[in-house]
Order: structure tokens, then sequence, then C-alpha cells
């Protein structure tokens, strides 16, 4: 069965391009534009989605309250967590890892492709 | 023999001439009778002894040449006037004119028909009783110095404790000083400030005393764990207060006397550190923003992804990439000199290899060194190099700098030559290149911020000139020390060591 990414993203541009690229390595992909959309969707989604890529800095709800909330949640508390974001300051590192994410990517430093390989081995976990 | 009887029997009688006789030869004083003339008619040994004539010498002669002239003139006139002298003080002239401090006393003899028959003298030696007092009058005048010292002493330290209590009053920080028994002795303004109470309320009350003012709780809290030391430890007393502790033991000779505690307000300080993450944050953020979007594009388009695009776009897309890429280096650099101003840059630590982050960075810039027609490679250790504490990241960062450098201030042809070595209890690192080099009166500003080297603006290179200054930061974050050598147009080589077992701030 085919995959489900939730990605969770204000920025048109990184929507367009992850969708495009995780779309050709055959994932289904989910967008929401802001925490709050997300939350919303993750909810809702069944099965739930596989796999959630989650910028931090959002308008309405930020990344990091995204994560607090699946905490709450006993049924999304499990999904694997991926945050992709522009901003990467150690003590927002050990928060993200406090709330349970796998791997943080700092946009400028990786590009699209390595974000795939990222997606593939957590999927592969 | 009657004559002898009777004279035998006479001696029995206790005539008392005899008795005089024996009562004046047996006084341990100097004694010694005269004429009116001065002649001495009758001296007892002690006389003798403390005159230090014979009695022959002294019988028949002056009395005057045991004393002043003056003085005994006026002693014999105030023993003829008065009948005696008692206890005058003079001065005695013995054999040798030996000077012997006495106190002198005469009496007038007269027979029992009253006529004068001359002068009995007698003195006590002073000698002693003067030295004593000479001796008395020395303790006294030191103990007037001892006591001028310690009045004196006592000013100072009056004066000592009236600065100290001013300092303390004073003090911006709030400082307690509890006594040996915990009970509060001491505390300043700033304490009544930041608890909100009075001086006189709280003032000689022990610690559990002290809990039934709810402000104090958070301290006490603090304080119970019994640490014997704290050094600025930091308390958020309530919302809009955050102090920091530090807890100091007071000792007397190595005993424990009491304990001074001192209450440094930070809240200012931590608003303003709050601020500046936010803002590095934001910045961080807003400006790498636009550059991850344009990364992004520029990256698939080279991958194909968005479609095939001739060589002469993949040439313009390739440059339009490495600029973006200049820029969030530009940008990451600029973050990092913000967060090592800030103090808090050096993060994880742990035991590591140095030689695959070496040897990873080297093989991450071949191409580069390809590209630009310079031999770049990496020397093997000859010994096994030892693991250090270091942050993998901030590490790499550094290294990465230094051989960037290298490639990037080599004109083609050259040769970038990299190596680690074992040194007296540190790992060495250098890289060593033909390139620019350095104008010697530039060296000692090649680690400040913003420096960029005269020859090699010309070259119109790219930099920011903050890489060695973050580098520099990353070594001496790990204990460590970075320096090096460069000849103008020969070359540099750049080192760094870190010592095995290095003392490494955290943050």
């Amino acid at each position: 069965m085919e995959e489900k990414i939730l990605l969770i993203e204000d920025e048109d541009i990184i929507i367009d391009l992850l969708e495009k690229k995780l779309s050709q390595e055959g994932y289904k992909v989910v967008v929401a534009k802001d925490g709050e959309e997300g939350l919303r969707k993750m909810k809702e989604m069944e099965p739930k989605p596989d796999l959630i890529l989650l910028d931090i800095i959002m308008p309405k709800m930020g990344g990091f309250e995204v994560m607090e909330e699946m905490q709450k949640d006993p049924q999304l508390r499990e999904i694997p967590v991926i945050i992709i974001s522009n901003s990467g300051q150690p003590v927002e590192l050990d928060k993200a890892k406090k709330l349970g994410a796998k791997d943080w990517l700092i946009k400028t430093e990786f590009d699209p492709k390595e974000v795939i390989e990222k997606v593939k081995r957590q999927l592969q976990k | 023999m009657r004559i002898f009887k009777k004279q035998k029997a006479k001696s029995f009688s206790i005539p008392p001439l005899t008795q005089e006789e024996d009562l004046f030869n047996f006084l341990p004083l100097p004694i010694c009778f005269f004429d009116l003339n001065g002649k001495v008619l009758k001296i007892n040994p002690t006389f003798e002894e403390i005159s230090g004539y014979k009695k022959e010498n002294i019988l028949g002669k002056t009395i005057e040449k045991f004393f002043r002239k003056n003085e005994i003139r006026r002693i014999k006139e105030e023993t003829l006037e008065k009948g005696s002298v008692k206890g005058r003080e003079t001065t005695f002239f013995a054999r040798g004119n030996k000077e012997v401090p006495i106190s002198l006393f005469t009496l007038l003899s007269k027979n029992r028909k009253g006529e004068i028959k001359g002068v009995l003298l007698g003195f006590y030696d002073l000698t002693e009783i003067k030295k004593r007092e000479t001796e008395l009058k020395e303790v006294r005048t030191a103990l007037l110095n001892i006591l001028e010292d310690i009045e004196e002493e006592r000013k100072k330290t009056e004066a000592e404790k009236n600065k100290t209590l001013a300092i303390i009053t004073h003090f911006a920080d709030g400082i307690l000083v509890f006594d040996k028994e915990d009970r509060l002795s001491l505390l300043n303004p700033k304490v009544e400030e930041i608890f909100e109470v009075k001086s006189k309320e709280i003032l000689n009350l022990s610690l559990s005393q002290l809990s039934k003012f709810p402000n104090f709780l958070p301290l006490l809290e603090l304080l119970k764990k019994k640490e014997k030391e704290l050094f600025r430890k930091e308390l958020k007393l309530r919302e809009n207060l955050i102090l920091e502790v530090s807890v100091i033991p007071i000792k007397a000779k190595s005993e424990i006397i009491g304990t001074l505690v001192v209450l440094h307000d930070v809240t200012r300080k931590k608003i303003i550190e709050r601020m500046k993450t936010e803002f590095v944050s934001i910045a961080a953020h807003q400006l790498r923003t636009p550059l991850s979007a344009i990364k992004w594009t520029l990256k698939m388009l080279l991958d194909g992804d968005l479609g095939e695009i001739t060589e002469e776009q993949r040439e313009f897309v390739n440059k339009a990439y490495r600029a973006n890429e200049r820029m969030i280096k530009l940008i990451n650099d600029l973050l990092n000199v913000a967060r090592i101003e800030e103090g808090r840059y050096l993060y994880k630590l742990s035991s590591l290899s140095i030689e695959p982050l070496v040897r990873k960075i080297v093989e991450s810039l071949k191409q580069e060194a390809e590209r630009k027609k310079i031999k770049l490679e990496f020397k093997k250790p000859k010994k096994k190099l030892p693991k250090l504490m270091l942050d993998a990241e901030k590490i790499s960062l550094a290294i990465q700098n230094l051989v960037e450098n290298a490639i990037k201030y080599t004109p083609a042809g050259g040769r970038v030559t990299v190596s680690l070595k074992v040194e007296n209890k540190e790992v060495i690192f250098s890289v060593k290149d033909t390139g620019v080099g350095i104008p010697k009166e530039q060296q000692d500003r090649v680690f400040s911020k913003f420096f960029r080297g005269a020859n090699v603006m010309r070259m119109e290179t790219e930099g920011s000139g903050l890489g060695l200054f973050i580098t520099k930061n990353i070594i001496e974050a790990h204990g460590g020390r970075i320096w090096f050598q460069s000849k103008e147009g020969k070359g540099t080589t750049f080192y760094f060591a870190i010592p095995f077992f290095q003392k490494v701030e955290h943050s």
C-alpha cells in the first residue's frame, strides 16, 4: 500500500517542490498550510499518515505546538515526525527531541533529494 | 690571771659598746662614721665591700672622696642643722669612679654630754632598684606604645568596619550573612527590596523561622540543599524577578563561622538574552526562508526533477546555485558570530576521533580543489590518535574553514597538505598551502572579525572575514589553541592543537 505523508509547511515553493519530489518517489502527499490545519487533518485522516514533515515557524499554530498536541493524543503520538525548518538552534533541537521528533533538517543545509533519503530511511524503520 | 679573769667576767656583762660594734659590723648596709672635718673614723665591712677599697685606705681619709664635693657639704650642713638626713638620693663614687645610685641617711652623733662627736652615714644601694625602675619604665613605655597601637588598630578596624558596612549597605546585590547556627545576622537594604520585608522583621531569625515569609521560600529551598558552595545558581523568585544566587562559606582560620549569600538580580539580563535569542532565531528564519526556496528550486532544476534543461542553462543555473550557497554560508557565519557573542555556542560534546572528521572534509573538498587545479592531500598520522571531547559539528566547521581557505587562496598548480599528529599530549592539526600568504603587517589581525588580507581583497575572491574568527572561537572553546606561519607569496600553514584532557566550558 502506498505510504502517506502529511506535509505541514507554509512556504508555497517548498510545498510545490516537495510535493512533486515525494510524488515522483511514489508517496501520497497530503498538504496542510499551517499548524492548525495540519493537526486537524492528521486527526481526520484514516488511516493515519505514516510520516509527518513539519515546519516550525508557521501562522496560527507553530510546529512545537503541533507536536505538543500530538503528544496528548495516543493515536497521533507514535507517528514519526521529521522537522524541516530554516532555523536550528541547539535549544530548539533539544526541545524537538524531547517532543519526540525523529530528525531536524535545516532547509539551507539539505536539498530535496536528501530530504527524500531521510524520509525513506525513516519509513524503513 | 686575776686580771684575765676579771676581764673575762667583764666581757660577760654585755657591754653596750661591743653590742653596737657587732651590730655595726653585722648590718648588711654600708655605714661609716666621720668627724666634723670629714675624716672617716669608722666603717663597717659592707661599706668596705661596696666602696671597693681596703679599710686602711679609708680610715683617716676624707669622706668627700666618695661623693660630689657640693653634695657632701650640703649633707653635712643639713645634718648639723636638722640632726639627720633621710633618704636622700645621690651618687656614691666607689673605687675607679664607679657611680652607685644610693639612698643616703645620716645621723648627728653626740655623746652623753651633748657634744657633737661626728656624723653617722649609711645608705641603700639603689642600683638594683634603679635598674628595676628603668625596666619598669621601659615596660611602661612599651605598654603605652602597645596601647596606642591597639587604639590605632581599633580606629582602623572601626574605619574598616564602617567602610565594609557602607559597601554592604549600598551594594547593588542582595547580601545575607548567616551565623554558625544559621541565624540571619546581617542583611542589606537590597535584600529588603528583593523579599519585600523590613530588616527588623527578619534579623536574627533562623532558617526555619524565615520560612514564615512566603517570599523567602524559593531561596530557603535552595539553601536547604546544604551545598557548601554555590556559584551563580539561577533562581526564579517571582514571575518578574530572576536571581543568581552565590553561597560562600565564611571561614576564620579553617573553621566555618557563617555563610554569605549573595543575590544578583539578572532579570533584565535574562530578558535581553531571551530577546536576542529570539532575534537571532527570527533573523535566521527570515533570511534563510528565501534562500532555501532558491536553493531547492535550483537544485531540482539541476537534478532534472523539473524537466530537461540545456547544457548552457545548466551552467547558468549552477552558477546561480553556487552564488546562493555563498549567501547561505555568509548568513550562517553571521549567525555563528551572533551566538559566539552571546556566549552559548559550544553545545554537544562527545568522545570522538578527529581523523574521520578531517578525512571526510578533505574528501568533500577534493572536487573543488581539482576544479582549481590544486593538489589536495591528507597525510595519515603516523601514530594512532586518542579520542578527544569534541562537538563534531563545530570542529568540522573549523576544519572546513581552514581547508577551504587554503584552497581558496592558493593559485592553480599549488598544493594543500592536511595532516594530524600527536605532540606533548596534544593532537595537532595543520593545513599547509603554497598560496598567497598573509602580509606581515597584517598578521596580528588575522583572527579578528571581518578581517581580510589586503592581497586577498585584490584577488576579488569572496569571503565574509568571519571564518577565522569563528574557527578560533571553536578551537578555544575546545580548550585548544590556534596559530599560523605565513610568508607573503610563499604560503601559509595554519595549526590548531587540542589537548587530550581539555578543560571545556559548557554552555
